[in-house]
Order: structure tokens, then C-alpha cells, then sequence
């Protein structure tokens, strides 16, 4: 008979194994989510959220302008079966050379366009989020549903083809185009009647 | 007509399609202090240095930021341009504080690259009297070498349209930077207009044969003798298929020289560049040439910009002594000379004298022009010719109407396209 404990050793060979394996499955990332309800739409809290970061925080320090697109779903079932279209939602945001100390800011392109200034890094996150809002209708109230926030950055255009002397493509460019940057973040099983209420903020779109 | 309403779509979407990029971006309210940019071990602060691994075109579009308020999106433009310019891998920006606040230096690194493949579309012209004329290559960069490899279709340039393959080699730098060599080849198959075909009947005895086919390979290499005066040296070798069920062969062997100054000065907010260039071609029996002739041309070209004003002047001429194949003759009528003229009107066989002068004036991208010139054989009477025209132009993208002025008809040209 064998011992209890023996099955829950993992040879070194699987650590291996798991190593090369892991960096295949994308979803392993997926942090959890705090999605707050106001008797009308979801939101999403900012708490322990953090996107600003990796490559685009550089670009953003160097002066660039960073687009994010923040797309969320409902789903009936463990993200297979939507319940709801995904809404996407942009921003803009640039880091103040002149800044006292860390400040970014950032943009909606709206319509109605709508811009923050003097934002810490975490304030900006915030106020990317706040605006981030998914509306329930047609959600029952006992309903069962999956959420998920992706975080994607809008990788730096290819070169302009126009020149003095024609058009060029670069073919390298083309088959090799900038990387995005993703963060996918999920919540659920939730029910509407469970989630944590908030006084209503705004309508989703 | 279609063509024309889509031309100026496309031309119109061009125009109007502007960044946003300065409203999204904070550090757009700074002013930049200077940019700066740096290499493999080169580094060139544009606002007290000028480089000369830069194109003057170029170094002006980088110039020209500095005092003006950060605009982001110039800048990735700006990067594509310099890494397109120095087939360089990659060519980043960044901004720094500059040394008074509110001001920011604009710094590019620009990354060499080992090797690259690109498409280019070097031409691609509607004329409504001409049809389509095009010109398009793929080429791999691999340092400084250049592999081309491209296809031409034009009945713009010379007396025939030729169709066919060009095949280019390019060392930029042969052992010094002042050093360069070139080599083509090119193998074309040529179609006559029918004005050409009846002009041959009528004179068959002045003019050389039409040919149904050509090939030439040309080396060349190009020196600079003191920056901006460079001279280049080297040989033409070409032959022709006759037309007529002999096809037989007639050779063009030239030597080839090439002198060409470019200088460019600004001043406050203006900028005037200075084009001269002067060319020999010349085939002689010693070069196992069967056609025996000489070919000079000479040229000028003025321009001077201020904001959005630029005024151009182009003036060219050419003489011919001895016998020149009909593809090394000149031509005026077409979509760089005396626009708005049928060169097969003007002179179906082309010229062995020339004389052109073009001049333009653009405002943003809205263009008039006036072109006068002379087409003639030696010994024949001079006439000059006049047309006028107004387009628009923006990048290399162009739409222009010419209007040939004659008594009598008015026959305006409509020309689009891509025109470097």
C-alpha cells in the first residue's frame, strides 16, 4: 500500500515539466477580480489591480503615449458561453517628463473625451478602471456568470510605407510585427444578489 | 473619370488624416530644446552639430522641431524615416528633461541593422493619355550591400514604352565612406507608338532603327570628391534586338561621367537647396560600339522653402552629337517635362536637342506649375512650348492637371499617382 504522502511529490522531472509547460497556457496569469454591482452596472475595483507595468511603463517613461484597451465579458460558464457581447473601453496614457515625482496622465477618446492630469501610477490605474463599467440588463439577480477584464496595450504603429522616393514596405516589419501586451484578469462564479453593493456611479454604455 | 474621383479620395484621406497623438499626450505642452541622435559610435546634438550620416531633407525635419511645441506622433515619424533612411533595425525615441524646465530633449538611437528585405513601389502614374506607367523592386539590405530585384512597365520616359526587369547591386561604402559602386542590369521589351512607327517611315535615314528588345548592364562607382560635389565614373554596355524577322543585334557602349553638387543652407525659417549636375555619356567605335555618339546634359534645380511656401525652379538641357539609339534620346511631354504636351505630337522620335526650365510653386500641399521648353533636331528650327497646371501633393501622392497653351483646342492632361 502505498503512502499517503507519496502522491503528492512531484519529481524533479515534473518540475521540468511543468516548467516548459506552463509558459503554453496563457489563462495561468488570469488574477482574480473584486467586481462591485450598483443596482445597474458591474465595476471593476482597482484593489490589488496593477497594469501599468513591464515594457509599456518604459515606453511610458520615455515620453510615448500608451494606448490600453480594456475589453470585459460575462460569461454563462467558466468563459466558454457568452452571456453578454464584450464592450471595450480605450485610453490614452502619457507620463509627465516634468512631473513632480511619478504622474501620468490619461485620456478617453469618448465621445464625451475625457482627460486626467497629476495621476499617481496607482491613481491612473484607478481612474482607468472607474470608468470600465458593465451593464446588467437582462441579468437576473440569482443568475450564475463568469467575468473577464483583458488588458491589452496597442502595440506602436509600423512604419509609414510613404517616402521621398515611393512607397516602401519592410517586409521584416510586416512578419514581425510589435508585440502587445496582455493581462487577463477573472472573477467568478458571482451572482448579482452577492456582490458587494456600491452607491451608483454612472451608466454603462 | 473614376480614377480621377479616386484619387481624390485617396488623396483627400491623406490630407485630412492627422494625428492625435498631441492631444493625448501630456509632454505636448513642452517645448523641445534640442534632439539629439545617436548611433554606433556617433552621437550628433542637432541644435550646435550637423552629421553628415544624416540626408539634408531629413536633418531639416529633425531641425525643424526644435523651438516648437513636442508633438509625439512626428516623432515615431520621424524614427520611421531615419530607419528607413539607414536601413537600421530599429530606431527608438525617448524624452528627457531638457536643461531649462518646460523644455525636453528629443533623443533617437538608432539601432544598425544586419540585414533587411523590403518592397518598394518606386512609380506608379495614371496619365490619361499614356495609361498606367509603374516601377516596383524587392531588396535585401545586408549592411551596406543593396540587392534589387524589380519590375518596370513606362511609356512616360522615353519615345517607347518599355516593359521588363531591372537587377541592381549597391556597395555604399567601399572601403571609405567616400567611395561607392554600382552595378545594373536591365532587359526590357519595347512597344512604338503608332506616331513613332510613321515618323521612322517618313525618315528613315536620319534616325536610328527601332528595336524590339534591349538589354544593358551599367557599373558605375561614385566618388566624393569634396562633400557636396561628388563625380561618378563608369560604363554603359548595351544592345538592341532590331525590330524585323532578323533581329539583328546593334550595340550602345558609353562611357559614363556624372558631376553633381548639392548644397543646402537655412536661414531663420526658411531653407534653399542648391542642385547642379552635369552628365557625359559617350559610345565610340573603341568600346565596340555600333552606334557612335555623345550626350550631354546639364541641369539646375533651385528650391526655397518658408513654412508652408515652397518655390521651385528646374531648368535642363541636352545635346546630342552623332547617332543615339531612340532610348537615349531626349523627350519632352511627359510627366516631369513640359507636362500637359503629347511628346508624341511634340516629336515622336524624340530629340538630340533639349532645353526645359519648370517652375513651381506649392502651398501645403496645393501646387501650380508652369513649364516652358524646346524639343529639336540639329539644324531644325527651335519652337518653345508652354503649359501650365495646378494638383495637389501631398507626400509622394500627386494629382495634377496640365494645360498645354496653344491656340486653338484646349486638351488638358490628367495625371495621378505616385511621383518621387
Amino acid at each position: 500500500m502505498p503512502e499517503p504522502s507519496r502522491g503528492l511529490q512531484i519529481s524533479r522531472r515534473g518540475w521540468l515539466f511543468a516548467s516548459l509547460v506552463a509558459p503554453l497556457f496563457p489563462a495561468r496569469a488570469a488574477d482574480s477580480l473584486i467586481v462591485t454591482f450598483d443596482d445597474n452596472n458591474l465595476h471593476i475595483s482597482s484593489l490589488g489591480l496593477h497594469f501599468l507595468q513591464g515594457k509599456s511603463l518604459s515606453r511610458l517613461k520615455d515620453g510615448s503615449t500608451v494606448e490600453y484597451v480594456a475589453t470585459v465579458g460575462l460569461f454563462r460558464d467558466q468563459f466558454v458561453t457568452q452571456l453578454k457581447r464584450p464592450a471595450e473601453y480605450h485610453f490614452f496614457v502619457s507620463y509627465d517628463i516634468w512631473g513632480t515625482g511619478d504622474v501620468f496622465a490619461v485620456s478617453t477618446p469618448g465621445p464625451p473625451a475625457r482627460r486626467a492630469t497629476n495621476l499617481s501610477l496607482s491613481g491612473a490605474e484607478t481612474w482607468c478602471l472607474e470608468r470600465v463599467v458593465v451593464a446588467t440588463v437582462g441579468i437576473a439577480r440569482d443568475q450564475q456568470f463568469w467575468l473577464r477584464l483583458e488588458l491589452r496595450t496597442v502595440p506602436p504603429k509600423l512604419s509609414s510605407v510613404l517616402g521621398e522616393t515611393g512607397i516602401h514596405v519592410n517586409v521584416i516589419e510586416v512578419l514581425t510585427p510589435g508585440q502587445d501586451e496582455r493581462q487577463t484578469f477573472t472573477s467568478g462564479p458571482l451572482r448579482l444578489e452577492d456582490l458587494i453593493r456600491t452607491p451608483r456611479k454612472g451608466r454603462a454604455g | 473619370m473614376k480614377r480621377a474621383w479616386l484619387g481624390c479620395l485617396l488623396l483627400g484621406s491623406l490630407l485630412f488624416a492627422a494625428p492625435q497623438d498631441s492631444d493625448n499626450n501630456v509632454n505636448a505642452r513642452y517645448v523641445v530644446e534640442t534632439v539629439i541622435v545617436s548611433g554606433k559610435g556617433w552621437t550628433a546634438n542637432l541644435q550646435s552639430e550637423t552629421t553628415d550620416k544624416i540626408s539634408t531633407s531629413l536633418l531639416h525635419q529633425l531641425t525643424a522641431i526644435i523651438g516648437q511645441k513636442l508633438n509625439p506622433a512626428s516623432l515615431d515619424t520621424l524614427a520611421q524615416n531615419l530607419k528607413r533612411e539607414l536601413s537600421a533595425s530599429e530606431v527608438t525615441h525617448r524624452i528627457v528633461r531638457g536643461e531649462t524646465p518646460e523644455q525636453v530633449r528629443v533623443e533617437f538611437e538608432v539601432r544598425p541593422a544586419r540585414a533587411t528585405l523590403g518592397m518598394n513601389v518606386n512609380q506608379f502614374l495614371y496619365d490619361s493619355r499614356e495609361g498606367f506607367n509603374g516601377s516596383g523592386e524587392a531588396t535585401v539590405t545586408l549592411q551596406q550591400h543593396v540587392f534589387a530585384l524589380g519590375l518596370v512597365s513606362n511609356g512616360d520616359w522615353l519615345p517607347e514604352r518599355f516593359s521588363g526587369l531591372v537587377a541592381r547591386y549597391e556597395d555604399k561604402h567601399v572601403g571609405t565612406d567616400r567611395l561607392s559602386f554600382k552595378f545594373e542590369a536591365e532587359s526590357f521589351h519595347a512597344q512604338w507608338n503608332r506616331a513613332t512607327v510613321a515618323a521612322m517611315s517618313e525618315n528613315p535615314a536620319d534616325v536610328p532603327a527601332l528595336y524590339r528588345a534591349r538589354q544593358a548592364f551599367q557599373p558605375t562607382a561614385t566618388v566624393v570628391l569634396a562633400k557636396p560635389l561628388t563625380l561618378t565614373l563608369g560604363a554603359r554596355i548595351e544592345r538592341f534586338v532590331e525590330e524585323g524577322p532578323a533581329g539583328q543585334i546593334e550595340t550602345a557602349n558609353a562611357v559614363i561621367t556624372d558631376l553633381h553638387f548639392h548644397q543646402s543652407t537655412e536661414g531663420p525659417g526658411s531653407q534653399q537647396d542648391f542642385d547642379a549636375d552635369c552628365s557625359l555619356h559617350m559610345a565610340t567605335r573603341a568600346l565596340n560600339s555600333n552606334y557612335v555618339y555623345s550626350a550631354r546634359t546639364a541641369g539646375v534645380r533651385y528650391q526655397f522653402r518658408s513654412g508652408k511656401h515652397i518655390v521651385t525652379d528646374n531648368a535642363w538641357g541636352g545635346f546630342i552629337t552623332g547617332l543615339a539609339p531612340l532610348s537615349d534620346r531626349f523627350v519632352l511631354g511627359n510627366s516631369e517635362y513640359l507636362r500637359g504636351w503629347n511628346k508624341y505630337e511634340i516629336d515622336p522620335l524624340g530629340g538630340n536637342r533639349a532645353l526645359s526650365n519648370s517652375v513651381e510653386y506649392h502651398y501645403g500641399p496645393f501646387q501650380a506649375f508652369y513649364d516652358a521648353g524646346a524639343i529639336w533636331d540639329a539644324g531644325e528650327p527651335i519652337v518653345v512650348r508652354h503649359s501650365v497646371g495646378l494638383g495637389l501633393r501631398e507626400s509622394v501622392f500627386s494629382l495634377a492637371v496640365a494645360i498645354p497653351m496653344r491656340s486653338g483646342r484646349v486638351e488638358p492632361i490628367f495625371m495621378m499617382g505616385i511621383l518621387p
